[in-house]
């Protein structure tokens, strides 16, 4: 019986070890972190507050965490709902940690634990009431506030101590006329009726019994001011606002019947700390020092008499800092300092040193692009020598002898610049420099091997484009670094927050370095495209059309070069409303390009919801798919082909999507679908031949995909030249649909250098994971062929399976993913993958498995026995054939 | 320059599947036709004709229009022979009066060396709403500018193809269903009776032990020949 047992034990051992080669695709323990590298982010903070040794913050991506305040980290997080939504009202940190989050008439209030961040208690307020209100908390009470404009304040309070215990009370107040006037101080509610000096200053203690209105004139608290004055919150723990006026403020204390203006003058931006054993106040002023940027004044809140001002390191690429929080230990005081970019630092007084910086900017991104790094110092001088630069004998020779030598000094004593921050391209291209674009206008370059910012350049008053919902700012790669020793260049395009016209900025990708900075356009932008046309430079020139459909070009000096190509250049434009315009160049000068209108489409009352073109550096490998009968079926190959997806609302599908395919040049629609009943969010990805793209079904109540295929037929048309207004032939197109068991909120596919690798969608989903899902799987039957492992196809299911295996960030939640961005490695076999949200992610995949790469843990020890072991062996069986040969010839 | 007539066949547009069946909606639309014959930035377009679908479902279209003047000939062959745009314009106007405007352009030399036999693509949404009309010539290669001889410009002989919007794939549960159900009876009802033949079943077993026994049939006569 024993030896049955032992005997089974072995067999499932072995099940085991079978069933484990199955799921090679995933990763190893010990890979962890090899590959990939992850970034959490925040947010930009809103409220922060000290708590022994660590920061509690909360940020306008409705997410509450506490930092280590020694180096910045996080040691927890949490993320609340989507901040498109829901923001966080009020974070006050007592006891426990108290949050108030939510929409217009509805909140979360949740309590958190300090140090672990586990939810302790969770319950929700909801009012009718569609108006603005605040929240504080005033001694262990909670307070919600309404101001009825002209009417009343409606307060409705709830013991926190005592089981939420809710009370309602209702305070006349006509004199409440706009609440940018009013600021909530502890319990007082304070008003300013008007914004000069002739207005009067009404305040009322809503804790009190007697709701008694108490009524200044501004004159009497203020004196002779003859600008515009504001009103300004303060501080949480005293009741005290600020009343400002022409860039300073008067700080003024309110005590029941009186209030009492402090004598000296604060900057807006000031904050009090209550940590030490006076209230001081904190305020930053621009430096006195010609080499410091800022420096923090602090004052004593009751003498009023200044403590210090001490001059900060403050580095130069940042922008604008207010002070979040402050806090006092023994004789060492924190600051917290938030930026217009976003970032969040700590000071430490008194030497006013920097202790960290988080670059929140980051947890923002809208746009990514990979670029090369240049070849290192010595293949650059080696190309350098055999370039024909002139053609006389002597000086070739020269040339050659000079390069050499500089080479050998390179090699014997290293590269000087270059190799010191190691930014220089390795043989598979795995090391690539990622630029991204956030939001706020700050640009970052990250560096793939470790994840660390390369630089960083802040746009000022700049912000992203809206396109079809989504903010984009666009980045295209002009030169890449190929050229040495020519410089890769880069041009980034937003627009100005202010005027809505065009910005600028073009840089070298990899230093960060920009000749001429931002410039700022006199136009609108409507439209930027890339051409893919090299000027004598290696420059791709940018196109970009205007508002008014004017045509710029940059450098301006490519329209010659571009001119003896319009005829064969053609753009598209399209509005939300579902006008999409095609327009060719064909009317343009030698210098002047314009544009005209070739094709119209109207979509109309359909809303356009998603337009997806091909990437312009996909290539494609296979121009057919053999079928099981050896005959080929033709791709329909189109690179002027744009999907484009509709949604629109109809009273008895309530609502319907339709996708079309449309070619670019001509205006034809090849393909057009609808699903009745189908609406967003609708993600669209388009590759080669074929599109997938996902929406909500609402008939089913379920996430589907659908595919769809595109294929000539039998016979090529034309195997050398494509020409979209040679049709000869409309395209066959395969469909099929899937049930999708997630919910999607991005969707991209992989890219490689020659597109022999087989394809996987890269889907992000809901719950933070990004799980890779072969084409093949989605890839349309063909419907009276056979499908089986003997045909290399999949039977069809339904349903898209989802293992865990799949999933390329394991269990390394992302937050709030946003968007996918692939490129491809030198190596066949791989893509980069970024995925960026509230956190950063990239790895890399290898959709066919690793084909052209040596495993990592290849024995080459053992290949080189093997090896030289049949050496030895075939001279040593040489030798003895030829000994036996001898003998048999005596015989 | 002699004018050669390309006449091979085109396969083009008569894919269009037939999805009359699905169709909820029918109606009748007119088209009023415009072309555009002199290249200009902001082109001034003449009338070409009518055209009017009398049944979306049907896809069944009258055409009326006039043979180009002498005058348009020769514009036209201008147009070709610049390699420059033939710009149509197409004004929809719906059953219920509704008018849209369309723009559309093909080349001009392929339109002259197919004598002037273009087609018109009418695609409609799924409610039978006009989303685009374009015009396309039927060939395999481009050209860059030709001459073709006057008489051949002179009627155009158009075709309109109404081409609606397909419903998109549901994914198929129920025969993947009936498919899972159909193999758990197989399994339930145990392994299906091999009535294969011997040699068919267990072929893979017997052919390399001939081949072994051949190979070591045909060796050993040498080797006992090499022993002589």
């Amino acid at each position: 019986m024993a030896s049955f047992q032992s005997i089974m034990k072995k067999y499932l051992i072995i099940l085991v070890i079978i069933l484990n080669f199955q799921i090679l695709l995933a990763l190893y323990e010990d890979q962890v972190g090899k590959f990939d590298w992850k970034r959490s982010f925040i947010g930009k903070v809103k409220y922060a507050h000290f708590d022994s040794g660590k920061i509690i913050v909360g940020t306008e991506e409705n997410t509450i965490a506490c930092l280590n305040s020694r180096n910045g980290n996080i040691i927890w997080r949490q993320l609340l709902e989507d901040p498109r939504e829901h923001q966080l009202q009020l974070l006050h940190s007592d006891r426990d940690l108290l949050s108030i989050s939510g929409t217009i008439n509805n909140w979360f209030v949740r309590t958190w634990d300090h140090h672990t961040g586990t939810l302790l208690s969770e319950w929700t307020i909801s009012s009718d009431k569609s108006i603005p209100s605040e929240f504080t908390v005033v001694k262990g009470i909670l307070i919600h506030i309404f101001p009825n404009l002209n009417s009343h304040l409606d307060v409705v309070t709830y013991n926190l101590d005592e089981n939420n215990q809710k009370n309602t009370i209702k305070v006349p107040a006509p004199w409440i006329t706009d609440t940018s006037n009013c600021v909530l101080t502890q319990s007082y509610y304070i008003c300013i009726s008007k914004n000069d000096i002739s207005g009067q200053l009404y305040y009322v203690d809503i804790l009190s019994e007697s709701h008694n209105v108490h009524v200044k004139t501004l004159h009497s608290i203020l004196g002779d001011v003859t600008d515009l004055i504001e009103i300004l919150p303060f501080d949480d723990i005293l009741p005290a606002f600020l009343l400002s006026s022409n860039g300073q403020a008067s700080v003024v204390h309110v005590d029941k019947d009186t209030v009492n203006r402090k004598i000296y003058k604060v900057m807006p931006n000031a904050i009090t700390n209550h940590n030490g054993e006076k209230p001081l106040i904190y305020q930053l002023e621009p430096a006195v020092h010609p080499d410091k940027l800022v420096q923090i004044r602090v004052k004593d809140y009751v003498t009023c008499q200044d403590e210090m001002a001490i001059e900060l390191d403050y580095p130069i690429g940042l922008g604008v800092p207010t002070i979040v929080a402050t806090a006092t230990k023994n004789t060492l005081t924190d600051i917290l300092l938030s930026t217009t970019d976003n970032a969040f630092m700590l000071v430490r007084l008194s030497d006013g040193k920097i202790m960290w910086t988080r670059e929140e900017a980051l947890s923002n991104i809208v746009t990514v692009e990979f670029f090369e790094l240049p070849v290192s110092e010595l293949d650059a001088s080696i190309e350098n020598e055999f370039k024909a630069s002139s053609s006389s004998v002597f000086s070739m020779l020269s040339h050659r002898l000079n390069t050499q030598a500089k080479q050998l000094s390179t090699l014997i004593f290293g590269g000087q610049l270059m190799s010191k921050n190691s930014l220089v391209r390795d043989e598979f291209g795995l090391h690539k420099l990622i630029v991204v674009a956030t939001k706020v206008g700050k640009v970052f370059a990250i560096d793939t091997l470790s994840g660390s910012i390369v630089w960083s350049y802040r746009l000022p008053n700049v912000e992203p484009f809206s396109i079809l919902g989504e903010d984009k700012i666009l980045l295209f790669a002009q030169r890449t670094a190929r050229y040495a020793p020519l410089p890769a260049e880069c041009i980034l395009l937003a627009k100005d927050k202010y005027t809505g016209k065009g910005v600028m900025f073009q840089f070298d990708p990899i230093t960060g370095y920009s000749k001429r900075g931002v410039k700022k356009l006199d136009h609108r932008i409507a439209q930027a495209i890339l051409l893919p046309y090299e000027d004598d430079q290696h420059l791709k020139p940018v196109l970009i059309i205007s508002s008014t459909n004017e045509v710029y070009l940059h450098p301006s000096c490519a329209v010659a070069e571009v001119y003896k190509q319009a005829s064969r250049l053609y753009t598209y434009s399209f509005d939300e409303i579902g006008t999409f315009k095609g327009f060719s160049f064909i009317h343009s000068t030698k210098d002047k390009l314009r544009m005209t209108p070739s094709w119209e489409l109207q979509l109309q009352p359909a809303k356009l919801v998603a337009v997806k073109t091909k990437h312009p550096n996909e290539r494609v490998h296979s121009q057919g798919r053999v079928l099981p009968d050896r005959s080929v079926y033709y791709k329909y190959v189109n690179p002027n082909l744009i999907a484009v997806a509709t949604i629109s609302d109809d009273l008895v599908h309530k609502h319907v999507l339709s996708v079309y395919l449309i070619d670019g040049v001509t205006g034809l629609i090849l393909y057009a679908t609808s699903h009745k009943r189908c609406k967003g969010p609708v993600h669209l990805v388009h590759s080669e031949n074929w599109i997938v793209y996902s929406y909500f079904n609402e008939r089913f109540r379920r996430t589907e995909f659908a595919a769809a295929e595109l294929y000539e037929g039998h016979v090529q048309s034309n195997s050398s030249v494509f020409s979209s207004y040679a049709v000869s032939l409309l395209p066959h197109v395969q469909s099929q649909s899937y049930i999708l068991p997630a919910s999607p909120v991005s969707m991209t596919v992989t890219l490689t250098e020659r597109g022999i690798t087989n394809k996987f969608l890269l889907v992000g989903l809901s719950n933070g994971g990004v799980i890779e899902i072969p084409w093949l799987l989605l890839q349309p039957r063909l419907n009276d062929l056979p499908c089986g492992p003997e045909e290399s196809c999949i039977p069809y299911m339904p349903e898209i399976p989802l293992p865990s295996e799949a999933v390329i960030n394991y269990n390394q939640t992302i937050g709030r993913v946003k968007g996918i961005e692939v490129a491809p490695a030198r190596l066949e076999s791989t893509s980069h993958v970024l995925v960026y949200g509230l956190d950063l992610f990239y790895t890399k995949v290898a959709p066919s498995k690793t084909f052209d790469m040596l495993k990592e843990d290849f024995d080459y020890m053992m290949i080189i026995l093997v090896l030289t072991g049949l050496v030895v062996a075939s001279y040593l069986t040489k030798y003895l054939a030829a000994k036996k040969a001898l003998k048999q010839m005596w015989k | 320059m002699i004018y050669c007539l390309s006449a091979f066949l085109v396969l083009l547009l008569s894919v269009q599947k037939s999805y009359s069946g699905n169709i909820e909606y029918d109606g009748s639309v007119t088209i009023r036709l415009q072309h555009a014959l002199v290249a200009l930035e902001d082109p001034t377009f003449t009338e070409r004709g009518n055209v009017t679908i009398q049944s979306l479902r049907l896809g069944q279209a009258t055409i009326n229009q006039k043979p180009l003047s002498s005058e348009e000939q020769l514009q036209l062959r201008d147009l070709a022979a610049k390699n420059n745009f033939y710009q149509i314009k197409s004004i929809v106007t719906a059953n219920d009066g509704s008018q849209k405007t369309f723009l559309s352009a093909v080349k001009a030399c392929m339109l002259a060396e197919s004598e002037l036999d273009d087609r018109l693509s009418v695609s409609i949404d799924y409610m039978g709403r006009v989303i685009a009309v374009a015009l396309i010539v039927a060939s395999k290669s481009t050209c860059e500018g030709a001459v073709v001889p006057l008489e051949k410009l002179k009627h155009f002989t158009t075709s309109v193809y109404v081409r609606h919007t397909e419903p998109g794939p549901i994914p198929d549960t129920a025969s993947y269903i009936q498919k899972l159900e159909r193999e758990r009876e197989a399994k339930e009802k145990g392994e299906v009776k091999d009535n294969r033949s011997f040699l068919a079943k267990y072929w893979m077993y017997i052919v390399p032990l001939v081949i072994v026994m051949v190979v070591s049939s045909a060796t050993n006569p040498d080797a006992q020949q090499g022993s002589q």
